[in-house]
């Protein structure tokens, strides 16, 4: 088990490195960068300033040195500016400061824990990650307060008698909701719930207000459509799998010696039940960072899918490549605790 | 002239698909004449869910295939006047075009009921077609990967959960800016996933026709002419870095947002079909036709795509309806962030992030793409559901 | 208020002949204000000349304290000089303040100036600084510090300096900095600026957004850092793209407090809700924002409709779609084709935009630039509109089949004015593809889209933007025209104060503007902007400044 877990993490630290090699190269790219010069510099550059510019800040120089030094394997860059001004990457804004007299480290860059500095917000990559992170985390634990315990019962009721009515009416509010994606949910959601046009005006269309203090009037519409989506699909797995044990030889046996349909359901089914959703939401993490993006965006709330839409839109190649990092972070690792957990808690499958 | 009712509003409407209604009638009474002789195709007309399913999509279809007949305006005039018309608001004298808005105007003026019309046309052009893309390049790549396993597989396998550790929307941005575009990278990109169908096919056919020297050089050389024109045609395009093949011998262009929007779809879809039929073949491999076949001699590629393939089609027909509709959603997604597609396409996504501005006073605009979006996501979801349900009876 | 006419000093001569000239129904109040108040006379004296009474500010003082949240974008700050937005300069209005404020009703009042005035042909201006002002760390405000900043100002190495453009008279062309005696200190209190050439728009550049005054230790980089201001307010917190806030600097002693009066906030929050008005409505439905930046479109409308109050102010604001004259698209330069700039100008009508980009909220433009609103606006005429010339023209030239590329911003009114431009074109057999692009993307590589729209906002005087944004080579010039002829009808223009002698040389520029076919102006923007009935003198500024100072809560 360890040394799965090992092969894992390893293969999980080669994932991050290509992929963070290749954000940096895309955002590397001559017209990225010439994008990124006229935001930050100004609008009406010509194209010698652009150069100027690029070269000033040490953008000129081979992709793959640089990548070396944005992880640290590389010494940080030195240079000198048009004006003859020293340069340097770990000299740059955003690195540590530095005692006086004090001189620079050689080495800044990821491996050294510094991340960076974002280029549209002004501030350490770091710093703006972790805030962010945070205002996510708050919204997807209420997700998952709300869509997982719904979705969980809904299957459970359709699975436990396959083709009745319930089963049906239930699947079919399932499926629904599956091919309602947030930007069509959400868009309905805030027009009869928070629009004056309704008239109900029970929430606030925006979220802008619970980075701060949630609340139930600005925190429910973002939280729902983004559970909505998801709830559909984790209650048909947990349909599907209700409905194959319903039909296994012990549940059949459990019947014939007579236990009430309610003990059945609730101590034999269940347990076993539950295992294939379990992974299934472990897998949806990924899924719902796309939701969170469209609903962040929707909703005007400052988290992790609004940093990356502004790091993606402005080219704020550092920030970008922290985005990617934390996302294939929780990619992989959801992967990887959905697969333990499901040998955990499936006896009959072992790792070879 | 007055504005019409909602009851003449829906008579009207429904007078519109006219031919959607003879074409959904003719398969249907086709189809379940025939159901007992058409296999999988015929069982779906025994499940109640599978015929609603069939009947939406088929709906959608024949919409997008009748676009020109059933739009009453063109989808990018604007009449003055009707800017945010209710629905049923009559339009002035002398405009070209039917007599009313019938699902009102949007914020330009602009018929939405013929927007969303021309929408599906847009939408059936994409969405299906990137779809089947994406499973000719995972299954070109997944059937190999399980087949022969090792290396060729670990690394097709690393590549492919490298592609899917990517945010969807994170790889969007990176791909559909204007500054890439520019790099060519879309171009490029192109160029090699629009090889994978013709290596499929051409494969499928060498394989098959080992034996007949003869009807393997006619095959091959077909698919080599035409899907070589058609191939060098799909690529170079104006204004891009390939631009290469003389104009002359180049049958179409296709508009230059949504070759990229194709392509950056395609991109994302593979991976994930991939490991689908990686999946399945592994399981068909240890089958006993498989092993017999193998005795008999026949070709790896003649194992994997005659012998393989076709036992895996169930799960694979149902995904790739799942996936239509999956597809769809990715499209209205790029529009909802404004990336690829022009914003005067009428393409679901693009009209739906138009609308929602001013849903909370003119509902219409935003709806009526939505409705649409939803009830063909809907019904390819219903369709796989019953495919399904059909497919496990056998 | 200043007290030049009461101490009995001479009123400009201009003035007088403004004041006569508005008597004999020649211009406009609103005009008059703008103009004699340039010269160097007080609101109140302009007032006096035409013999009206000062129109009693009508507002009610507001109570003491509150935080006020505005929505807004909350953009990078940077060096005054290098402002791009009037976001920015809002920002930092609070505590970097101005040598003059442009008001409501066109007229200018001194800030850190107590009072100005110009000589006869406008060549030589006097300065007197108010008296009694300090920077929020206790130093004393004295005319070298206008000096410095005036002389700042000038400094044509700084690349993206945007007030260069506007101190050409005080630039030495071969050092590209201030000339030499240029700008005088007299006294403690005086500064005299003298000007090559005459320049009638001095004062009011000087209430420009990038003409924010900033200390001596001020050393470029972020203000909201330095902190140091003459304002009543001081920097708190600043995330770009999320918020920035200020609060009132309870340890200094501001100016104002006895001149105007004010402030009254404790603290005030620019919340940043993206682009989309949309965002902004539901923020203001939900009573997260107290005051939107501006309401735009429909949603004046629904904001109306929600209750909230509604202020407006007519502008010289405008969208301008134009051409590039040199982009090249695949190896060939279409704009530089006077018949391609032409036939496209011929197959728009304007009032068809008007209503169908900006809900008809405002007032059909003559695509040249000059606002019937500006004191020397020559009548010329309505623009022509012929679509089957226009495509005749287009298919006499070598760009029949062409496919143009227009390019606007993700913003609602800017996109809505971009299709209907694109449709009209395209009705009249042209070929044309619209394309619209988010704002991250749009402002990367704005000036050089072959064809694209600029929206530009109010400025006082005619000449100001004309000088800016179509001279040869000039900074802003998008357009990239350049014409010797148009640039030496400028110059003459910038010469003359008196603005009916100046009106022909206008005339002549409108008429080259629409000949060279340099922009599409389709319309003039009324601005808009609504607070929750309870925000005092917050009324929309026509070029979108809050005057921090004066806001408050009714209650």
């Amino acid at each position: 088990m360890a040394l799965f877990i090992l092969r894992r993490l390893g293969v999980m630290l080669l994932t991050i490195l290509c992929l963070t090699f290749v954000v940096f190269f895309l955002t590397n790219l001559q017209p990225n960068l010439e994008k990124l010069a006229k935001t930050q510099g100004n609008m009406r550059m010509t194209d010698e300033q652009v150069e100027i510019w690029l070269a000033n800040r040490g953008y000129d120089r081979p992709v793959f040195v640089r990548y070396g030094e944005w992880l640290g394997v590389l010494p940080g860059w030195v240079g000198e500016t048009s004006q003859g001004e020293p340069v340097g990457r770990c000299t740059a804004e955003g690195m540590p400061p530095l005692a006086e007299g004090e001189a620079p480290p050689a080495f800044c860059g990821v491996l050294q824990g510094n991340w960076g500095w974002s280029t549209v917000f002004r501030a350490p990559v770091g710093e703006i990650i972790s805030t962010r992170l945070g205002l996510t985390g708050i919204l997807m634990f209420w997700v998952m307060v709300v869509m997982v315990p719904m979705a969980l019962l809904i299957g459970v009721l359709a699975g436990m008698r396959e083709g009745s009515r319930t089963d049906r009416s239930l699947s079919t509010v399932s499926i629904i909701s599956t091919a309602t994606p947030e930007y069509v949910s959400g868009v309905i959601l805030i027009a009869v719930f928070a629009s004056s046009a309704v008239g109900l005006r029970w929430f606030n269309g925006t979220a802008t207000s619970a980075m701060e203090n949630v609340t139930f009037q600005n925190f429910t519409l973002p939280v729902v459509t983004i559970a909505l989506y998801g709830m559909g699909y984790i209650a048909r797995m947990t349909r599907a799998s209700m409905t194959e044990v319903m039909t296994a030889q012990y549940i059949r046996t459990a019947r014939l010696k007579g236990v009430s349909f309610r003990n059945i359901v609730m101590k034999h089914a269940l347990r076993n039940a539950l295992i294939a959703p379990f992974t299934v939401i472990m897998l949806q993490f990924p899924w719902l960072l796309n939701g969170v993006v469209i609903v962040e965006t929707l909703f005007n709330y400052k988290g992790f899918g609004w940093t990356l839409v502004q790091a993606a839109g402005n080219n704020d190649i550092e920030l970008l490549l922290a985005v990617s990092v934390v996302s294939v972070i929780v990619v992989l690792v959801t992967q990887l605790i959905s697969d333990i957990g499901y040998v955990y808690l499936n006896p009959r499958i072992r790792i070879s | 002239m007055e504005p019409l009712g909602w009851g003449a509003i829906a008579a009207q409407v429904f007078v519109q698909f006219t031919p959607v209604w003879i074409g959904m009638v003719a398969v249907f009474a086709a189809s379940i004449a025939f159901k007992r002789r058409l296999g999988l195709y015929g069982k779906l007309f025994d499940s109640t869910i599978g015929m609603i399913g069939f009947a939406l999509v088929l709906f959608w279809v024949f919409t997008a295939i009748f676009a020109d007949g059933i739009v009453t305006h063109d989808p990018l005039a604007q009449v003055s006047g009707l800017k945010n018309a209710v629905p049923g608001s009559p339009v002035p004298e002398g405009t070209e075009g039917g007599a009313y808005y019938l699902l009102g105007g949007d914020n330009l003026a602009r018929d939405v009921f013929s927007r969303m019309v021309a929408g599906s046309t847009v939408v059936m052009q994409i969405a299906p077609l990137a779809t089947l893309f994406a499973f000719m390049v995972g299954i070109t790549l997944g059937l190999p990967a399980a087949y022969y396993g090792g290396r060729l597989d670990t690394v097709l396998s690393f590549l492919a959960n490298l592609i899917l550790a990517f945010p969807v929307i994170l790889l969007f941005y990176l791909l559909v800016t204007p500054e890439i575009v520019q790099t060519g990278l879309p171009s490029f990109m192109a160029m090699v996933l629009f090889l994978f169908p013709l290596i499929f096919l051409g494969v499928l056919f060498n394989s098959r026709f080992y034996t007949q020297p003869a009807k393997q050089k006619v095959y091959l050389a077909g698919i080599a002419g035409i899907g070589g024109l058609l191939y060098l045609s799909l690529i170079s395009q104006d204004r891009t870095p390939i631009d290469f093949w003389p104009d002359a011998l180049d049958l179409f262009d296709i508009p230059g947002g949504i070759l990229i929007v194709f392509v950056a779809v395609v991109f994302v879809n593979s991976p994930t079909v991939f490991r689908i039929v990686r999946g399945i073949a592994l399981d068909v491999k240890t089958r006993d036709y498989v092993a017999a076949a193998q005795t008999r001699g026949e070709g790896p590629w003649y194992t994997m795509l005659w012998e393989i393939l076709p036992n895996a089609r169930g799960p694979l027909i149902v995904d790739f309806c799942l996936r239509i509709g999956y597809t769809t959603i990715l499209l209205g997604t790029l529009g909802f962030f404004g990336l690829g597609l022009p914003p005067e396409s009428p393409d679901w996504g693009t009209t739906i992030n138009d609308g929602r501005r001013l849903l909370s006073i003119y509902p219409h605009p935003a709806i009526v793409p939505a409705v649409a979006l939803m009830t063909l996501v809907l019904g390819l979801n219903l369709l796989a559901d019953g495919l399904r349900e059909e497919s496990l009876r056998d | 208020m200043t007290k030049s006419i009461d101490t009995g000093r001479r009123v400009h001569p201009g003035a007088e002949m403004y004041a006569r000239e508005h008597l004999a129904g020649k211009l406009s109040r609103r005009e008059f204000l703008t103009r004699a108040t340039a010269l160097g006379v007080t609101a109140a004296g302009a007032y006096a000349l035409i013999g009206v009474p000062r129109p009693a500010q009508a507002q009610q003082t507001p109570v003491q304290g509150g935080t006020l949240r505005i929505q807004t974008s909350v953009k990078a700050m940077k060096e005054p000089r290098a402002y791009d937005w009037s976001e920015v300069g809002n920002q930092s209005r609070g505590f970097l303040e101005y040598l003059v404020e442009y008001q409501r009703d066109g007229s200018f009042r001194g800030m850190l100036l107590e009072s100005w005035e110009a000589n006869e042909d406008a060549t030589q201006y006097i300065l007197n600084v108010r008296p009694g002002v300090t920077w929020n760390n206790g130093d004393p405000f004295t005319a070298e510090d206008v000096a410095r900043n005036i002389r700042g100002w000038c400094d044509t190495a700084m690349e993206d300096n945007s007030m260069a453009a506007r101190m050409t008279g005080l630039i030495d062309p071969d050092t590209g900095q201030a000339r030499e005696g240029s700008v005088e200190v007299v006294d403690d209190l005086t500064v005299r600026l003298n000007l090559s050439s005459p320049d009638i728009s001095v004062i009011a550049n000087m209430s420009d957004y990038p003409a924010a005054i900033t200390h001596a230790s001020y050393d470029g980089g972020d203000v909201f850092d330095h902190g140091i201001g003459t304002g009543p307010f001081r920097p708190v917190e600043m995330e770009v793209g999320v918020r920035a806030v200020i609060e009132r600097a309870t340890d200094h002693t501001w100016w104002g407090t006895e001149v105007y009066g004010g402030p009254y906030l404790d603290r005030i929050e620019f919340i940043d809700y993206g682009t989309d008005p949309a965002a902004w409505l539901a923020a203001a439905e939900s009573g997260e924002v107290d005051l939107l930046y501006e309401s735009v479109g429909d949603f004046i409308d629904i904001l109306d409709g929600i209750g909230w109050t509604r202020t407006e102010t007519v502008t010289a604001a405008t969208l301008v779609f134009r051409t590039n004259q040199v982009a090249e698209v695949g190896g060939r330069v279409p704009y530089a084709n006077v018949d391609v700039r032409k036939a496209l100008a011929l197959a728009v009508d304007n009032a068809t935009v008007l209503e169908l980009g900006y809900s008809d909220r405002g007032t059909v433009a003559e695509n040249h630039h000059v606002c019937p609103i500006h004191p020397a606006y020559a009548d010329i005429g309505p623009a022509p509109f012929d679509p089957a010339t226009a495509k005749e023209m287009m298919d006499a030239s070598e760009f029949a089949d062409f496919e143009h590329e227009l390019i606007t911003v993700d913003d609602e009114w800017e996109r809505n004015s971009g299709a209907a431009v694109a449709a009209q074109i395209r009705d009249a057999g042209i070929n044309i593809r619209h394309t619209v692009l988010p704002g991250a993307t749009f402002w990367n590589d704005w000036t050089k889209y072959p064809f694209s729209a600029t929206s530009w906002n109010h400025r006082p005087l005619g000449v100001q933007v004309m000088a800016l944004a179509y001279r040869s080579g000039e900074a802003w010039n998008e357009s990239a025209y350049a014409s010797p002829e148009f640039d030496a009808l400028m110059a003459e223009a910038l010469s003359i104060a008196d603005a009916d002698a100046r009106r022909e040389v206008m005339a002549k520029i409108e008429q080259k503007m629409r000949d060279d076919a340099v922009i599409i102006q389709p319309y003039w923007r009324s601005l808009y902007n609504h607070h929750n009935g309870n925000v005092v003198n917050a009324e929309k500024h026509p070029s979108h400044e809050f005057h921090l100072y004066s806001f408050g809560f009714a209650s």
